[in-house]
């Protein structure tokens, strides 16, 4: 049922981050990007079990795809593939990171947010060069793709205090094993 | 339990496998029914930082007329409040009349439109106005604003949509320079910046700073002819052809409101 609940919850902060960010005003010095959207992802991962993480996962990589779909000359450039395949390998790594740290932590979850968004948004460059032609990488693409990744950094701890809140929702085998680690709840 | 888990498991990977094999039509409607699906909250945060951002411009108002009242010492403060709120509403009207305006001019049947927001995209440049399939709009129609070209919907919803602007490199547009028979392919750059490149001129080509560059309006093409793409910034030959940068006609980094072209009058 707490299950359920944080799934259901985390569904609904999906759409909220997706629009949150595209709010957000760009950065200087090359119009970067705040990227809310996969440090919903890690924390749901992470606070979820294996099986509605990896349906969780799935909901997001649609999300993504949809958002970053774009049809041109009535050809899809990327599909919901390379999304689908990212977001489920980054679910199964999370978890498995979680059980080898045992459970939830705030640096598991700040460390997963930057990677995963450093590998979304160099992912997304490299499938876009391989489509397009070229490897047009300058100092503005690195810090296109540096930048967002260092922030998810900074901000997921704040993120992941606020979430802290629905951590009655967090399943009791989480709560149990971040007890047996001597976590203070 | 663990056969629940099994048939999840199974479940899982069969609609991961579906949604991978999903064509182009059928990822078209998703996309459209996302638009909908995220578009009250959309406006909403647009109605909500649009509210933040007028209630900073009065409390820049009230600090300037908290300096006028220390520098003139006067009993006016409420007549200069006034008077500070009735020229706002006079910008308000002379913007809106210059829009009007604008549209009555223009030889184009033009769908007004509110910009929402830009996506947080790094690849792509993209914004989603207040406009969908319900006020007449379709997928590529070009949208320019009284200055120029902004770029063409590409997404339609209901009630929104999403326009890719020419700064983004898949909006690729037909451009002639002001004053010479030179011609070429306009588009912007994978990690855009807000500059135009102006590919496939002729490398002898004499362009110099400040000439206009307009769309030239290929048949069975989006863009009709004549509107303002940008101004030559610089130009250099390339082994094959020319190419030049350009300053976009239309300031992109702050459009509020945009027209969507419909047609000719």
């Amino acid at each position: 049922m707490k299950t359920a609940l944080l799934f259901i919850l985390l569904l609904i902060l999906v759409p909220v981050a997706v629009s949150l960010q595209d709010m957000l005003p760009q950065l200087p010095p090359h119009q970067e990007r705040i990227l809310l959207l996969p440090l919903i992802f890690c924390f749901g991962v992470l606070a979820l079990p294996l099986i509605p993480a990896l349906f969780f996962a799935l909901v997001v990589a649609v999300v993504q795809g949809l958002m970053f779909l774009q049809i041109q000359s009535g050809e899809v450039e990327l599909g919901l593939v390379g999304p689908v395949v990212f977001f489920l390998s980054w679910a199964i790594v999370l978890q498995m990171a979680s059980e080898a740290t045992q459970g939830m932590r705030w640096e598991l979850h700040a460390l997963g947010s930057a990677s995963v968004t450093l590998t979304l948004l160099g992912g997304e460059f490299l499938i876009l060069c391989a489509k397009r032609g070229g490897f047009p990488v300058d100092s503005t693409v690195l810090l296109r793709i540096m930048i967002p990744s260092a922030l998810a950094l900074l901000i997921a701890p704040l993120l992941y205090l606020s979430l802290r809140s629905l951590v009655p929702l967090v399943p009791e085998a989480g709560l149990a094993k971040l007890k047996a680690a001597g976590y203070d709840l | 339990m663990k056969y629940l888990q099994m048939a999840a498991l199974a479940l899982l990977v069969a609609v991961a496998i579906a949604l991978c094999f999903l064509g182009t039509g059928i990822l078209g409607g998703f996309q459209s029914g996302f638009l909908e699906l995220i578009s009250p909250l959309t406006r909403s945060g647009h109605a909500v930082k649009s509210s933040i951002g007028n209630l900073g411009k009065d409390l820049m108002t009230l600090d300037q007329l908290e300096l006028e009242y220390n520098r003139l010492l006067s009993e006016n403060k409420q007549l200069r409040a006034e008077n500070n709120g009735l020229r706002d509403l006079q910008q308000d009207n002379d913007h809106l009349r210059g829009i009007l305006g604008y549209r009555e001019r223009s030889s184009f049947r033009l769908i007004p439109a509110a910009v929402l927001g830009h996506d947080a995209e790094a690849w792509w440049s993209t914004i989603k106005i207040n406009r969908g399939s319900k006020d007449g709009i379709a997928a590529d129609m070009p949208v320019i604003t009284d200055r120029g070209l902004v770029g063409k919907t590409t997404v339609v919803s209901g009630n929104m949509a999403e326009v890719v602007l020419v700064t983004d490199e898949n909006c690729k547009v037909a451009a002639k320079v002001e004053g010479t028979k030179d011609q070429g392919i306009c588009g912007g750059s994978r990690a855009p910046e807000g500059e135009l490149q102006l590919a496939f001129l002729n490398k002898l080509a004499d362009l110099q700073p400040g000439q206009k560059v307009y769309t030239a309006g290929v048949s069975g093409g989006v863009f009709p002819s004549g509107i303002a793409l940008g101004t030559v910034k610089s130009f250099h030959a390339r082994e094959l052809d020319g190419e030049a940068t350009l300053e976009p006609a239309a300031d992109l980094g702050s459009l509020e409101e945009v027209f969507v072209v419909t047609g000719a009058k």
